[in-house]
C-alpha cells in the first residue's frame, strides 16, 4: 500500500519542479524584457545625442554655404551689367588695360579683391576708362593650379571675375588641400558658373594654355609676387603699375596718371 | 561567440580604436598632417570645419569615447554592458555621420577616420550582442 503514497509525493515534487521552472522562465522573460528596454533606451538616447552632435557639427558647414551664397550675391552686384569676353572685363575699347597677377591661394590677393577691386570696377571699368583682365599664377601649390584651371573653365562661361571674387571670399589656408571638387562646385555655383563644364575644362588644353600664358607674361614683366598690377595702353607694351595694390587711393592715383599720359 | 569571447573581442577592438584616436589627437594638437598614403584625404578632413565639435577636436572626443568604452569593459554586469552599448551606439552613429560628410561634403576620405568608423561599427555590434546574450541574473564580476 506504499505505491499511492509514493505517487502522491512524486506528484507533489513534480508540481514543485514545474512551478520552479515556470518561475525561472518568467524571471528570464522579465530579464530579457528589461534588457531590451534598457537597450532601446540607450539606443534612443544615443540617437538623440548623434543628431544634436551632427547638427552642431554641420552648423559650420551651413555657415560656410551661407557665406558662399552671400559672396556670390556681392560678386553679382559688383559686376552686374559689365561685359566679360575671353577673361577681359569691361569695354573692349577702353584706353587702358589693367592686368592683375594673382594666385587664388594668396591671402593678400583675397584682400586686394575685397579692398581695391570694387573701387577699380566702380570708378574705372564701369566708366569705360579701364578694361580689367587677370593672370592666374600657381606658384603657391597644387591647390593653386587646380583653382586656376577651374577658373579657366569659368572664363569660358564669361564669369571669370565672379568666380575669382567668390573664391577669394571662401579662401582657405594655403596648401591644406581645401580646393576639392566639392569646394570648387560650391564656389562655381555661387558665382553663377555652371560647375560641371567648368570642372570638366580643368584638364583641357585651354586651361593649360591659360596657365602657360600667365607664367609667360609674369616672367616677361618680372612679376615677383602676388598681387601685382600691370597696365598697358591699347595694344602696347605692359609695365608694372606703380601703386600699392592694397590701397585703393594709391591705385586710383596711378591709374589717373596713366590715363593722363 | 560566448559572452566572455564577446567581451575579449570588444576590448581588442576598443584598444585599436583608442590607438587610432590617440594618433589623430596628437596630430591635431601638433598641427601636423596624418600619414594618409592610401586615400590622400586626411589633411582635408583634419583641417575642415567638421574636425571640431563646439571647439573640441573630434579626434579627442573619439579618444574619450574609446577610453570610456574600455572602462565599462572592465566590469561585466548589466549596467556596464548597457553603458558600453550606449557609448558604442553613439560612437557608431556619429562615425556614420562623419563618413557621410567626408564623402558628400568634403569629397575626401581619411583612412584613419574610416578605421575608427569600422572599430565603432564592430563595437556597436559586439556590445548589443553582449547585452542580449548575457546570462540571466548574472552576478557582478570584475
Amino acid at each position: 500500500m506504499s505505491a499511492p503514497t509514493s505517487t502522491r509525493r512524486e506528484r507533489l515534487e513534480q508540481r514543485r519542479a514545474d512551478r520552479r521552472a515556470a518561475e525561472r522562465a518568467a524571471a528570464q522573460a522579465a530579464a530579457r524584457r528589461r534588457r531590451l528596454i534598457r537597450l532601446g533606451a540607450a539606443a534612443a538616447v544615443a540617437a538623440v545625442l548623434v543628431v544634436v552632435a551632427a547638427l552642431a557639427s554641420s552648423s559650420h558647414g551651413t555657415a560656410n554655404r551661407a557665406t558662399t551664397a552671400s559672396a556670390g550675391k556681392q560678386a553679382a552686384a559688383l559686376f552686374a551689367g559689365l561685359p566679360e569676353h575671353n577673361g577681359v572685363l569691361g569695354d573692349p575699347k577702353a584706353p587702358l588695360t589693367l592686368t592683375e597677377y594673382v594666385d587664388l591661394q594668396c591671402p593678400v590677393c583675397a584682400r586686394e579683391s575685397a579692398v581695391t577691386l570694387p573701387t577699380v570696377v566702380r570708378d574705372y571699368v564701369r566708366t569705360g576708362k579701364v578694361r580689367l583682365q587677370a593672370r592666374t599664377l600657381h606658384f603657391i601649390g597644387p591647390d593653386s593650379e587646380r583653382a586656376a584651371r577651374v577658373a579657366a573653365g569659368a572664363e569660358q562661361q564669361g564669369k571669370l571675375f565672379r568666380f575669382l571674387t567668390v573664391f577669394y571670399a571662401q579662401q582657405g589656408t594655403e596648401n591644406t588641400g581645401y580646393v576639392t571638387d566639392a569646394f570648387l562646385r560650391r564656389v562655381a555655383a555661387a558665382a553663377g558658373v555652371d560647375a560641371g563644364p567648368a570642372l570638366a575644362q580643368a584638364d583641357s588644353a585651354f586651361a593649360t594654355g591659360r596657365l602657360a600664358r600667365a607664367d609667360a607674361d609674369a616672367t616677361r614683366l618680372g612679376v615677383s609676387g602676388t598681387p601685382t598690377l600691370a597696365v598697358s595702353r591699347g595694344g602696347g607694351q605692359a609695365h608694372l603699375l606703380a601703386a600699392d595694390a592694397l590701397d585703393p587711393q594709391s591705385v586710383s592715383r596711378a591709374l589717373n596718371a596713366e590715363l593722363a599720359r | 561567440m560566448s559572452p566572455r569571447g564577446l567581451r575579449a573581442a570588444s576590448i581588442a577592438v576598443a584598444a585599436v580604436g583608442l590607438a587610432v584616436a590617440a594618433y589623430l589627437t596628437i596630430v591635431h594638437y601638433a598641427g601636423g598632417t596624418p600619414v594618409c598614403a592610401v586615400t590622400h584625404g586626411c589633411e582635408v578632413v583634419q583641417k575642415s570645419a567638421y574636425s571640431e565639435l563646439a571647439g573640441v577636436p573630434v579626434a579627442l572626443l573619439g579618444l574619450i569615447t574609446y577610453g570610456a568604452i574600455l572602462v565599462t569593459l572592465t566590469r561585466d554586469d548589466e549596467p556596464a554592458r548597457t553603458a558600453c552599448a550606449f557609448l558604442a551606439l553613439a560612437g557608431f552613429g556619429f562615425s556614420a555621420w562623419l563618413t557621410w560628410v567626408e564623402v558628400s561634403r568634403l569629397d575626401a576620405i581619411c583612412s584613419w577616420c574610416v578605421a575608427s568608423a569600422i572599430c565603432m561599427t564592430l563595437l556597436a555590434g559586439l556590445s548589443v550582442a553582449r547585452v542580449l546574450r548575457a546570462p540571466a541574473g548574472q552576478a557582478v564580476t570584475t
